[in-house]
């Protein structure tokens, strides 16, 4: 990946605590962040227009979970890296169908998220 | 340094929360975030947990005071804390999340009942001990930019 060219990410959960935390971490990293609240919050940031590098998702959201954001946002043709962030393993065959790219398990360490961003190449 | 006593308070406090499992690794990881974006981000992610987990046990008390109990919700409520708790490194407020899990699983209204009071009384000590904690970062902020002026 070029250095100096912005790297964007779009967090998506319902509670902004968790927004806070997945985002500072992302801050840390040296991208760029944008919040989602929902699953319909995230999808219509794309059809907007919007473009991101990563996409972090929760599942449980009021109103469009994040097994179906992810199924929606594919079959738009959303190419960019989608990583589940899930409770347990027992929610990752949804993901997976849905064409999730990566998982990580709550709580989310740093350490963790820098390894699955590294092999998506998205670190400076 | 002025603030010197208050740093070794703040740290004496965060050492026996971790010593008594109050708080786990996970916490650390957000003492390390704070390192690289500067101070108030802890006490924004423990005052957000708090704001979040009193709501939660809150309606927790509702939902177990109706005549049928929907465990459905009740579950759903739990694993929201657990999540936020996990997420913060609060340890013994997510074992308890646990245990109330396991009950609601079984309907069992008595049991959740019980694991409910559980979750009040671990999350008011650490409700208090974060309260001092943030205060204590706020007296060591203030005293360190009088001295740096």
């Amino acid at each position: 990946m070029a250095s100096g060219r912005v790297v964007k990410a779009l967090v998506v959960d319902d509670k902004y605590l968790i927004r806070k935390i997945y985002g500072t971490m992302l801050v840390r990293l040296g991208f760029e962040v944008t919040e989602a609240e929902d699953g319909e919050v995230a999808v219509n940031y794309f059809v907007e227009g919007n473009e991101y590098d990563l996409v972090l998702m929760d599942k449980e959201m009021k109103v469009m979970n994040g097994v179906e954001a992810i199924r929606t946002l594919k079959t738009m043709g959303v190419k960019e890296k989608m990583v589940a962030i899930t409770s347990d393993e027992s929610c990752n065959e949804a993901f997976l169908e849905a064409g999730v790219d990566a998982f990580l398990t709550k709580p989310v360490k740093f350490a963790e998220l820098t390894s699955v961003l590294k092999t998506f190449d998205l670190l400076n | 340094m002025a603030s010197a006593p208050l740093k070794a308070q703040l740290t004496d406090l965060l050492n026996s929360m971790f010593a008594m499992d109050f708080l786990d690794e996970q916490f650390k990881e957000l003492q390390m975030l704070e390192e690289a974006s500067g101070p108030g981000f802890l006490a924004e992610v423990v005052t957000l947990f708090c704001g979040d987990a009193e709501r939660i046990i809150s309606q927790l008390s509702v939902l177990l005071n109706e005549p049928v109990v929907d465990f459905g919700k009740v579950d759903a409520n739990v694993h929201q804390l657990k999540g936020s708790s996990s997420s913060v490194g609060a340890k013994r407020v997510a074992l308890v999340c646990v245990k109330f899990r396991n009950v609601c699983q079984e309907n069992d209204k008595e049991g959740c009942i019980a694991a409910l009071h559980e979750i009040r009384h671990e999350f008011d000590e650490l409700h208090k001990k974060f309260q001092t904690m943030v205060q204590l970062e706020q007296q060591i902020q203030v005293l360190d930019s009088k001295q740096m002026n």
